[in-house]
């Protein structure tokens, strides 16, 4: 199984040629290399490489997976061939700005509605969590062709709340 | 000493209250609304009760909800914790109306501390050095007077004011008005009131506060300060005591903790409370504003003095004189602390709740830690995303700061956002281990960071992590969605085959 990555925006490619625990695997076009892995809680990796030990944290986030390795913060797109890219599931075009929340939270104010014609700058969702107000904001001269959210409702990160052209 | 204690609070705060009150062997109630039934302090304390909705408005901010809790409960005292009610004068005066007694200053303290210009007011009586500034909130003419008097760059502050909320700097006269209708509608939200004053801004100044603790028998002491620099939205994130600068100045712990004395006393003050001071380049210090309550820092001033500053205030409030003198006042070796968030440092400082899969805490030699989460537990949006505050002692502050980076590393929360890896890029920081502070070192930070280049094994260990960690999660209707020719070709054109 081989692998296209971005690790911190550097594309790489990793191919796990033996799966763990004694697992063997290839980063770019360096020479295949051994490690012990086991996996003593979920998203938790505890690796043995070269004599050294390693816990790596795995965190699934909205656009990326982040790797924390004493206290050492990657992001990490991991991109098997055989899937869809978790980019490409996501983002739209160019021609069109989805608003997607950045934080879980609550809608607590809707700005505009489709049909509305919108500047640069211009607020078109509020989204509040934990005392933080959070205006979302057009990024561009155009009509709001969607608004899914709706005042009072509860969303995720990531969740669409409108979309602009 | 009271028969049972209600806590009128929520989070790693009443968690902390409880954890004193159950030491003294005194029963503890806890209140709570909806999303807080599973919370941690609820869990802990031996009695319980409902207070309402989510809302903080409909529930921890309900005087009639909280003393009803409390004659419900027989409690004979309650703790206010920091935030929410804790210095809300009505809330202080309604306890005592009541007959509870309110474990803090009086209500009157609390109202000539509680407004930012009339403590203003208080301290510049009390022969307290202030920044110049105005003692009344302003109008945008007599703001516009004050800047042309006092030059740029100026800070607005809310009169009702606190936690950052409609504070904004201002260095130009072309940016005031905006800044002005904004500052005030910022602090009609935060506050109901939309009063601004203004200050001249100290660049480059350090916070510092001073702790202070005093009886109902006119005995008052200061515990030394805390310095309490590193904001980010004029929120404290790491706290230490002592103050690297104190450390060098030790003249200067006995110079300002006679003046928050002296501000204090002007207000009629007891029990526990916070004199900050804004110190600048020269070492000059200023009166900020006097916190009527616990500090959610307090417990760095009790790793270095070794008291419990939760049992002292309830002692006090019960009558106790305060057990031991100005004199009998020691520091020893040197504490920080980190406030752990539920936020994505590098994205802003956005808030980001949601649930625990993962929880491993540090433990080990010198660690302290405050919190209120659990395993499984879900961060509720409604509310502060403080999380816990982890704390160490040393004998040296390069040793505390040393131990901290080792406490970071073991700490792990999965599920949401935390700002742990962010500490580990401040504490290595060459500034912040030379002891450079200043309020806006963060922002600096931001500005000269250079992201920490990992060792190679380290990229190879978390790459591998990574594509084990997909390859155990990739859901099956996804693979089967994949295998189709269609994804093989989009994966084609994007040339991610080699």
């Amino acid at each position: 199984m081989k692998l296209a990555l971005t690790i911190d925006s550097r594309p790489d490619t990793i191919e796990i040629l033996a799966p763990a625990p004694a697992c063997r695997f290839q980063l770019g076009d360096a020479p295949p290399r051994d490690a012990n892995v086991e996996t003593p809680e979920p998203g938790v990796y505890s690796v043995l490489l070269d004599g050294r030990s390693y816990d790596a944290f795995v965190e699934d986030t909205l656009t990326c997976l982040v790797v924390t390795i004493e206290g050492h913060r990657f992001e990490i797109e991991v991109r098997d061939p055989r899937r869809w890219s978790r980019k490409s599931a996501g983002a739209g075009s160019d021609a069109v700005q989805s608003i997607l929340s950045p934080m879980p939270g609550k809608v607590i104010r809707v700005l505009a509605a489709p049909g509305d014609a919108v500047v640069p700058g211009q607020g078109i969702v509020v989204v509040e969590a934990m005392k933080m107000q959070n205006e979302l904001k057009s990024n561009r001269t155009g009509r709001v062709l969607t608004v899914t959210a709706t005042e009072g409702a509860t969303v995720t990160a990531g969740e669409l709340l409108a979309t602009i052209e | 000493m009271f028969r049972k204690v209600l806590i009128a609070n929520r989070g790693e705060i009443a968690v902390r209250v409880i954890r004193t009150l159950r030491e003294m062997g005194i029963p503890s109630v806890a209140v709570f609304s909806d999303p807080d039934r599973t919370s941690l302090h609820v869990r802990m304390a031996d009695e319980a009760a409902h207070i309402g909705p989510g809302p903080s408005a409909e529930s921890y901010l309900r005087i009639d909800r909280v003393l009803d809790a409390a004659r419900r409960h027989g409690a004979d005292a309650i703790h206010p914790g920091y935030g929410f009610l804790s210095e809300n004068a009505d809330f202080a005066a309604a306890c005592e109306a009541a007959g509870i007694v309110f474990i803090g200053p009086s209500a009157a303290s609390i109202r000539a501390m509680g407004s930012k210009t009339a403590a203003r007011r208080t301290a510049i009586a009390a022969g307290a050095p202030v920044i110049p500034g105005t003692d009344h909130a302003v109008t945008l003419d007599t703001l516009r007077d004050f800047a042309a008097t006092h030059g740029f760059p100026v800070l607005l502050k809310a009169v009702a004011g606190g936690g950052g909320k409609g504070m904004r700097r201002v260095d130009r006269e072309s940016d005031l008005e905006s800044a002005f209708r904004n500052a005030s509608s910022e602090a009609e939200r935060a506050f109901r009131s939309p009063e601004i004053y203004v200050e001249r801004l100290i660049e480059r100044s350090r916070h510092i506060e001073i702790q202070l603790l005093g009886d109902h028998h006119g005995n008052m002491v200061h515990l030394g300060e805390r310095e309490c620099s590193i904001q980010r939205r004029h929120q404290k994130v790491i706290e230490e005591c002592p103050s690297p600068l104190i450390a060098l100045h030790p003249e200067m712990r006995h110079e300002m903790g006679q003046a928050a004395i002296r501000a204090a006393r002007a207000a009629g003050y007891y029990n526990a409370g916070t004199v900050e001071f804004l110190v600048d380049a020269d070492r000059r210090f200023y009166f900020l504003e006097m916190n009527t309550r616990l500090q959610v820092e307090h417990p760095v001033t009790e790793l270095v003095t070794g008291l419990d500053l939760v049992r002292l205030q309830v002692e006090i409030a019960a009558g106790a004189p305060l057990p031991f003198t100005q004199d009998q006042v020691a520091w020893r070796g040197a504490a920080i602390e980190c406030r752990i968030y539920a936020e994505d440092p590098f994205n802003d400082f956005l808030p980001y709740p949601g649930k625990l899969t993962r929880l491993t805490r540090p433990l080990g030699p010198g660690i302290r830690l405050d919190g209120c989460v659990y395993d499984g537990w879900t961060v509720p949006m409604e509310y502060d995303p403080l999380l816990a505050k982890l704390a160490v002692w040393a004998d040296t502050r390069d040793h505390a700061t040393a131990r901290m980076i080792r406490a970071l590393r073991e700490y792990d929360v999965g599920g949401i956002h935390t700002n742990l890896a962010f500490f580990r890029q401040i504490l290595e920081d060459p500034e912040f281990r030379a002891a450079h502070l200043h309020t806006g070192f963060i922002d600096e930070f931001f500005q000269r960071r250079q992201p920490p280049e990992p060792p190679p094994d380290l990229v190879a260990v978390a790459a591998l992590a990574a594509a084990l960690h997909t390859a155990a999660h990739q859901p099956k209707a996804a693979i089967s969605a994949a295998e189709t020719a269609s994804s093989w070709r989009e994966s084609g054109r994007e040339g991610l085959l080699r």
